[in-house]
């Protein structure tokens, strides 16, 4: 029986009460888990770069500009490079099951941010190969299954094609990495010629032009000019870094990754306050075994490290095992939500255990360490 | 090979003072206490309530300090220790057993009995054969793995006074180690204690009301107002 039996022997006294705070933290955790993985599947801006700019309509997400925007762009000064893409939001096989594409203009795109996306030029021939060529994202393929080589197809509801259909059909012709693992790769890259060419609305309309500034412009003044630039036309624009853009694109409604924040936030503040208070309460009940174990001789900082211990055994069970759901979960519906849980999230979540149970388990514990040691023959 | 004390003092108390503070009056419970026990004494110190058995004990295990004066156990002054001296001390050098056992609901007997040795560098292995050693020793060979609320209060204390002598300690102090045991219990009890003084040369010093408790130790003391008035040598 070492240090951290002792501990874990004290925590299962009250199991029920153990449980229950166990299940606080493994709830916390699993909320953790849950929308940290969202956020690494839907909202991977954190590696978008902030020299890339993206201009949408004005009128807000949805709607489009005109392809003849591009030509008042490319004369514009302290632009080095433009290019242009619309999405198409569908599903394969199943409804949710949903993949995003990109269809861009190719040679243009590699100018403007096929560094970010790691567009390579053996990726670029490979698409150029035929227009129906698409890059499948390499956790998009991973999640999918999907194989260079493979005919897939994405249903679109909201847009026909001149088939008469819904489904779209593609070939793989290769698998992007983006330029970082934390890189959003979580889409399909098609042709817009392609797409353009076969549906039946939206036709040469753009839903964002994105470029790069000229070397020594800075893009925050870029994005104010050319918001001016088209303020008075039937299309005004709104103009932002692909960091913003990418970050007000993928959150659906509102800004969803403030409020998720908020949320997480709020149940770990709730889950510190319950689990500190309960742990009072402990200490408190132990008063007198405390001061028996000082008695025998346990020092303050052995006990210190026991109240510690026993907190820390209440939130690595509960935390491990939240984040474990969490993992399953992306393991099991993830892939239809965009759900992704890589093992440095888990990395991070495993130093939060241990930190909030530091900080948690603090307060008890040096109140345990304070009890003097005489109290042990005048509590009864 | 029954030992007996040699004459020479081991414990030593000089003019030892201590009183309680009770709102801005201090009580005073020992003004100038002298007391001298040699090492493999069995010392039943007697008593009516009140009079500072339970202070002198504590004092003595270092879990109280006295006002003034000097206390000195083979060399060491637990007088002038400061606090987590005094816990590292006792941890090595003395064993307690209380009136009411105070054993850990939620460790088995011999978990609470293996309890004083977690404080050393003892593997785990060690420990455990120590812990058999001594739950033999007091008669509950094989009882290890019972929870103490399942024990009668005789076993209890037994396992108390194993917990107390696992670490093979020099001194060992009881207060009213009996106080809350029948008849029969309180007799095999004070057949253990006269044992570990009388064959592993234990030292104690035992806080007693019963008088009979008293007749199992070398010497009685009885203390009243703060003073020795009285000694009476065992038969
Ligand atoms: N922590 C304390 N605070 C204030 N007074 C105390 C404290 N501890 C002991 N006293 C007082 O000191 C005196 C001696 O107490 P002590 O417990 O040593 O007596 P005792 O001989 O052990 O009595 P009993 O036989 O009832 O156990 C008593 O008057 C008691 O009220
Ligand atoms: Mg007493």
């Amino acid at each position: 029986m070492g240090y951290f039996r002792l501990a874990r022997r004290n925590a299962w006294r009250k199991p029920l009460r153990t449980v229950l705070l166990m299940l606080c933290v493994a709830i916390a955790f699993l909320i953790h888990g849950l929308t940290a993985s969202f956020e690494q599947g839907n909202m991977a801006a954190g590696s978008a770069s902030d020299d890339v700019l993206g201009v949408a309509s004005a009128a807000g997400r949805g709607q489009s500009l005109p392809m003849a925007h591009l030509s008042r762009l490319a004369a514009e000064p302290g632009i080095a490079a433009v290019s242009w893409m619309t999405r198409l939001r569908g599903y394969a096989v199943r409804e949710s099951n949903i993949v995003a594409i990109s269809a861009v203009d190719p040679a243009t795109m590699v100018q403007v941010s096929g560094t970010e996306l790691g567009l390579t030029p053996v990726l670029m021939a490979a698409l150029a190969t035929g227009r129906d060529r698409v890059l499948v994202g390499r956790t998009l393929a991973e999640v999918q299954g999907w194989r260079v080589g493979q005919r897939i197809t994405v249903t679109v509801p909201a847009t026909p094609n001149k088939e008469g259909s819904r489904d779209w059909r593609f070939e793989i012709a290769g698998i992007f990495e983006g330029a970082s693992p934390a890189s959003d790769t979580h889409f399909v890259i098609a042709r817009y010629d392609y797409v353009n060419a076969l549906r039946t609305r939206g036709t040469d309309r753009v839903e964002a032009f994105v470029l790069r500034p000229a070397p020594g412009i800075k893009a925050a003044d870029l994005a104010r000019q050319i918001d001016a630039l088209f303020a008075n036309s039937a299309a005004p624009t709104r103009t932002q870094s692909e960091k913003q853009f990418l970050q007000a694109f993928m959150r659906q409604y509102a800004d969803v990754g403030l409020i998720i924040d908020l949320v997480v936030g709020a149940a770990f503040v709730t889950l510190l306050m319950i689990v500190i208070n309960t742990q009072m309460l402990a200490v408190r009940e132990r008063r007198f075994e405390i001061g028996v174990l000082k008695t025998l001789g346990f020092s303050q900082g052995r006990l210190l490290a026991l109240v510690l211990g026993e907190t820390l055994f209440i939130f690595l069970t509960g935390g491990l095992a939240g984040l474990a759901l969490a993992k399953l979960a992306t393991v099991m519906i993830g892939p239809g939500l965009g759900l992704v849980l890589p093992v440095q999230t888990l990395g991070v979540a495993l130093v939060l255990i241990l930190g909030l149970g530091l900080a948690t388990g603090l307060i008890p514990a040096i109140r345990a360490m304070r009890i003097p040691v005489t109290a042990a023959f005048r509590t009864r | 090979m029954t030992t007996t004390p040699d004459l020479t003092p081991w414990i030593t108390l000089q003019g030892v003072r201590k009183g309680f503070r009770i709102g801005t009056e201090t009580v005073p419970v020992f003004s100038g206490l002298d007391l001298t026990i040699p090492r493999g004494d069995f010392v039943a110190i007697m008593g009516p309530s009140g009079s500072g058995k339970s202070t002198l004990l504590n004092m003595l295990a270092g879990i109280d300090s006295p006002d003034g004066g000097t206390l000195q156990i083979g060399g060491a002054r637990l007088d002038s220790m400061g606090e987590s001296a005094r816990s590292a001390w006792r941890a090595h050098n003395m064993g307690i057993v209380f009136q009411f056992y105070n054993l850990l609901p939620m460790l088995t007997a011999a978990e609470n009995v293996e309890l004083p040795l977690l404080l050393k560098p003892i593997a785990a292995g060690d420990r455990r054969a120590r812990v058999e050693k001594v739950l033999e020793l007091v008669g509950l060979a094989g009882r290890g793995r019972q929870y103490p609320a399942l024990m009668s209060g005789g076993q209890q204390q037994r396992v108390g006074i194993a917990r107390a002598i696992v670490t093979d300690p020099a001194l060992l102090l009881c207060d009213e180690p009996t106080g809350d045991l029948d008849r029969k219990s309180a007799d095999d009890v004070l057949d253990m204690l006269r044992f570990l003084n009388r064959e592993l040369g234990k030292t104690i010093v035992m806080v007693t009301h019963d008088p009979q408790a008293a007749t199992h130790a070398r010497r009685t003391l009885h203390l009243d107002k703060g003073q020795f008035v009285e000694e009476r040598k065992a038969a």
